[in-house]
């Protein structure tokens, strides 16, 4: 210390400018600003699945079951007023309206899914406890309530994930259908003034693509996410206004489409209204009859772990109508019972939760927080969405093409959630941390009981399907779904077993959605 | 206190911020030679003596029951009373009497009451700061005028969590913070210190691909931090061996996102409060070099907090190098 006593001035000096400077740059430098969405570049399809009108129904009886008039000619007076229209409103497109063009040309399925991911994250929320410590349930006439409508917890979302994509799915093979009968070719390809804003192929735009899909979805939001219907009716009104800006479709091709979205929504609404959900919540009575049966068996019955006690999360989900199986399959495809809670088998993975959880690696953590997925997220189904969209952006899929890998993809795990659903309430088995209260958990800890795995089952499920649709990558979502099993484990709430069963079952459950996939005509 | 923020710890809903910057606080030193006690910290007014070192280590615990969902003041019992528990080595040196570098690295242990959510614990975020005196003028016959500048910065040591909040312990944000000071000191004992801070924070980056915050999904693993500004008023007393300071802090959160109904709290949450937190630093009379510290703080008013209860003890050397 005595050397730099006599340059300390000076040293003293440098470093309060160097202390300042560095302070000064670090304050006022560094951009923090963020991509918000995944990037979408303005899609150009790598093919237009023309074919796409004869592709396997699932909710229609047949792709014409809503009529849609013929258009009127290229040549009328009518439709060339619409044309001018264009041109007129492409003359003056103000920077909204551009981002609006920007936004939409990244595929209409991929940003609703975005959006619905969004809207499932939003109310991804359980009720709050009243101060007598009771619970009310969300009420769907009272959406803005406290509590909202929905609680989106994972079954609400892999239900929702999978009528919104099936019933894209199915307008947009209608909407193909008529595209090829009536064959309009594009405002573009009609009047070489009107110019393309964003790539335009030689699909056929009566009806207009977008506008089915916005009539579709804002029509299946407005029952599943009734507090978000004007912000999705103004998305709906943006993906529209984006389609006759940009040269895809004129102002009839939109109506068309709009009309046949919404028509189509009310088919599919008609099948999702009586699937059994209103029922899943069931009653005091129900609850208190799951517990005594555990204990009649001989088992400790799962207990809610929350303070005040919560009822369990939708224990009549398991009698909610599939997509792709039947009751007795669903009950067929059931994993067999747990260790008995008081075997050994239970001791030994009660024991290795909590050396795990005690143990944890860094490793470990970042993987259960990778995929936890609980309250206020888009859930394990939105995770695998969000893993599928990079893998459709990427594969260039026409709009039908993507809506179909979402339907696919959504079916298998909505039908992996119900069939979770039924075996967690037909063993009603409890969490790690009931059986050992020493054992404490790095995420969440999920208010219903723990065998088999939702997020395994879930997991198992999403990577067998897209796996069937990207052959290459199967390995690749394989390793990812057994990584999600994994983190239920490093996560504390989940014993081994939980999760080897779970994903076992998520195989037997996407073989019959795959099964579905391998005879739909659109390979 | 512009280390007071800059080291501030993000963890738990409380944001329990007063921790660290209470910790801070601690920091004494004995001005050498002349064997008279000052304490020194990065939002105060005291300087060391040119070629004075102090070092120690200050003990904080804080704790909440009660805490703001938004502005909703609530109590959770999926975690009962959180309490956080720091113990932090400081060190301070006189570069020069106007001129003084601290710094400080905390270890920080979370814990719930009740519910089954893990506790945290690590090193947390080593801070390194600069002091500068750079005006000082007597100001009427009753004492004399302070003009100070503060400057830091502040890294994570360990990757800990900041997703999994109340119980992480830091926010492992990278920060920067720059406070002007001022600083009345009476001749009769009495002291007044006001000061504002200004706080740049990096983004934080998740283990996870999306987040919800904000209103809005976030498509992304990266955080973006809102900056934090802060105001002090500081008055307080001293006579021979021992200081009393109490002080007034006001934290707000440039941007961010409220806790939603029932949810967790997030890293990047619009944590604001405001703290009354008052000490008493003692000096051995026979040990001159060394410092002894205790204080309190509570939580008056809070936004995404825990409204803490804190209680320090700390106990520094210093001596001539």
């Amino acid at each position: 210390m005595p050397l730099m006593t006599r340059t300390m001035p000076r040293f003293a000096r440098r470093l309060t400018t160097a202390g300042l400077l560095v302070s000064a740059t670090l304050l006022t430098s560094c951009d923090k600003s963020i991509t918000d969405l995944e990037p979408l570049p303005p899609l150009a399809a790598a093919s237009v699945d023309a074919g796409a009108g004869t592709w396997q129904m699932i909710v229609l009886t047949s792709a014409n079951q809503v009529a849609v008039a013929a258009p009127a000619a290229v040549t009328s007076d009518a439709y060339k007023a619409e044309l001018a229209a264009i041109k007129v409103a492409q003359a003056s497109i103000t920077s909204a309206q551009r981002a609006k063009i920007d936004y939409w040309a990244g595929g209409g399925v991929l940003r609703w899914n975005q959006v619905l991911r969004g809207l499932v994250a939003k109310y991804n929320l359980p009720p709050a406890p009243r101060a007598d410590g009771s619970y009310v349930f969300p009420d769907a006439n009272n959406p803005f309530g406290d509590p909202a409508f929905p609680f989106a917890n994972p079954p609400y979302a892999a239900r929702a994930y999978s009528y919104i994509a099936v019933a894209q799915y199915e307008a947009l093979k209608a909407a193909w259908f008529y595209k090829y009968q009536y064959n309009r070719a594009s405002p573009t390809k009609n009047d070489t003034g009107i110019r393309a804003l964003v790539p335009v192929s030689d699909l056929p735009s009566y009806p207009s693509e977008d506008a089915v899909l916005a009539g579709v979805t804002v029509a299946m939001l407005q029952t599943l996410f009734p507090a978000a219907l004007e912000e999705a009716t103004k998305r709906g009104a943006d993906q529209r206004e984006a389609a006759l800006l940009s040269g895809k479709a004129s102002s009839s091709d939109i109506a068309a489409g709009l009309a046949l979205g919404r028509s189509v929504a009310t088919l599919v609404l008609a099948r999702m209204t009586t699937d059994g959900t209103g029922n899943a919540i069931g009653n005091a009575t129900l609850w208190a009859a799951l517990a005594d049966s555990a204990r009649a068996r001989g088992e400790t019955p799962w207990l809610s772990l929350e303070t005040p006690a919560r009822p369990p999360m939708l224990p009549v989900f398991g009698a909610v109508r599939t997509w792709s199986m039947t009751p007795a399959e669903l009950v067929g495809a059931r994993p067999p019972a747990p260790y008995p809670t008081a075997s050994q088998q239970m001791k030994a993975d009660l024991a290795e939760v909590r050396r795990t959880t005690e143990n944890l690696t860094k490793e470990q953590r970042a993987i259960a927080q990778k995929w936890n997925d609980g309250a206020g997220t888009y859930t394990p189904p939105g995770h695998w969405n969000d893993i599928a969209a990079d893998h459709i952006r990427d594969a260039r899929f026409s709009e039908v093409r993507a809506a179909r890998a979402f339907a696919l993809l959504n079916m298998a795990m909505h039908d992996a959630s119900v069939a979770c659903w039924e075996a967690k309430f037909k063993y009603f088995n409890p969490r790690p941390s009931q059986l050992d209260p020493a054992i404490r958990t790095d995420i969440g800890l999920p208010n219903f009981p723990a065998y088999p795995s939702g997020h395994s089952t879930f997991s198992a499920a999403a990577s067998d399907v897209l796996g069937y649709l990207f052959p290459s990558e199967s390995a690749n979502f394989r390793a990812m779904a057994d990584e999600a099993g994994m983190s239920r484990l490093y996560g504390g709430i989940h014993y081994r077993l939980d999760i080897e069963q779970g994903k076992a079952h998520g195989d037997r459950v996407a073989a019959y959605t795959l099964r579905f996939a391998q005879s739909d005509r659109a390979q | 206190m512009i280390l007071r923020c800059l080291l501030r710890p993000r963890r738990v809903v409380s944001a329990a911020p007063s921790s660290l910057s209470l910790a801070l606080r601690t920091l004494f030193l004995l001005a050498g030679s002349t064997s008279m006690l000052q304490a020194q910290s990065l939002d105060d007014a005291i300087f060391m003596d040119k070629r004075i070192l102090c070092a120690g280590l200050v003990y904080t615990r804080e704790q909440w029951t009660d805490y703001w969902e938004g502005t909703l003041k609530r109590d959770n019992g999926n975690i009962g009373t959180v309490t956080t528990q720091q113990a932090a080595f400081m060190t301070a040196y006189g570069i020069t009497g106007r001129l003084n570098v601290i710094a400080s690295l905390p270890y920080v242990t979370t814990k719930a009451s009740q519910g089954v959510l893990q506790g945290q614990s690590g090193s947390q975020d080593l801070s390194v700061g600069i002091k500068y005196n750079a005006l000082s003028t007597p100001l009427t016959s009753a004492g004399t005028l302070h003009v100070i500048g503060i400057a830091a910065v502040s890294v994570p040591t360990t990757d800990y969590t900041a997703d999994f909040y109340p119980m992480s312990i830091g926010s492992r944000s990278k920060r920067a913070t720059g406070r002007a000071l001022l600083s009345f000191q009476g001749h009769k004992g009495v002291y007044v210190n006001a000061s504002g801070s200004y706080t740049r924070r990096g983004n934080v980056t998740l283990d996870r691909p999306a987040y919800y915050t904000d209103g809005q999904l976030f498509l992304s693993n990266e955080v973006r931090m809102p900056d934090v500004r802060d105001m002090m008023l500081t008055v307080g007393y001293q006579r021979r061996g021992l200081v009393v300071p109490v002080t007034l802090t006001q934290q707000r959160t440039l941007g961010g996102g409220d806790i939603r109904r029932q949810d967790m709290p997030f890293v990047s949450n619009r944590m604001n409060f405001t703290r009354l937190d008052a000490r008493v630093q003692y000096t051995l009379p026979k040990l001159p070099g060394v410092v002894l510290h205790a204080g309190g703080s509570r939580i008056l008013d809070g936004r995404n907090v825990g409204q803490s209860t804190g209680a320090m003890v700390g106990l520094l050397l210093a001596g001539k190098l």
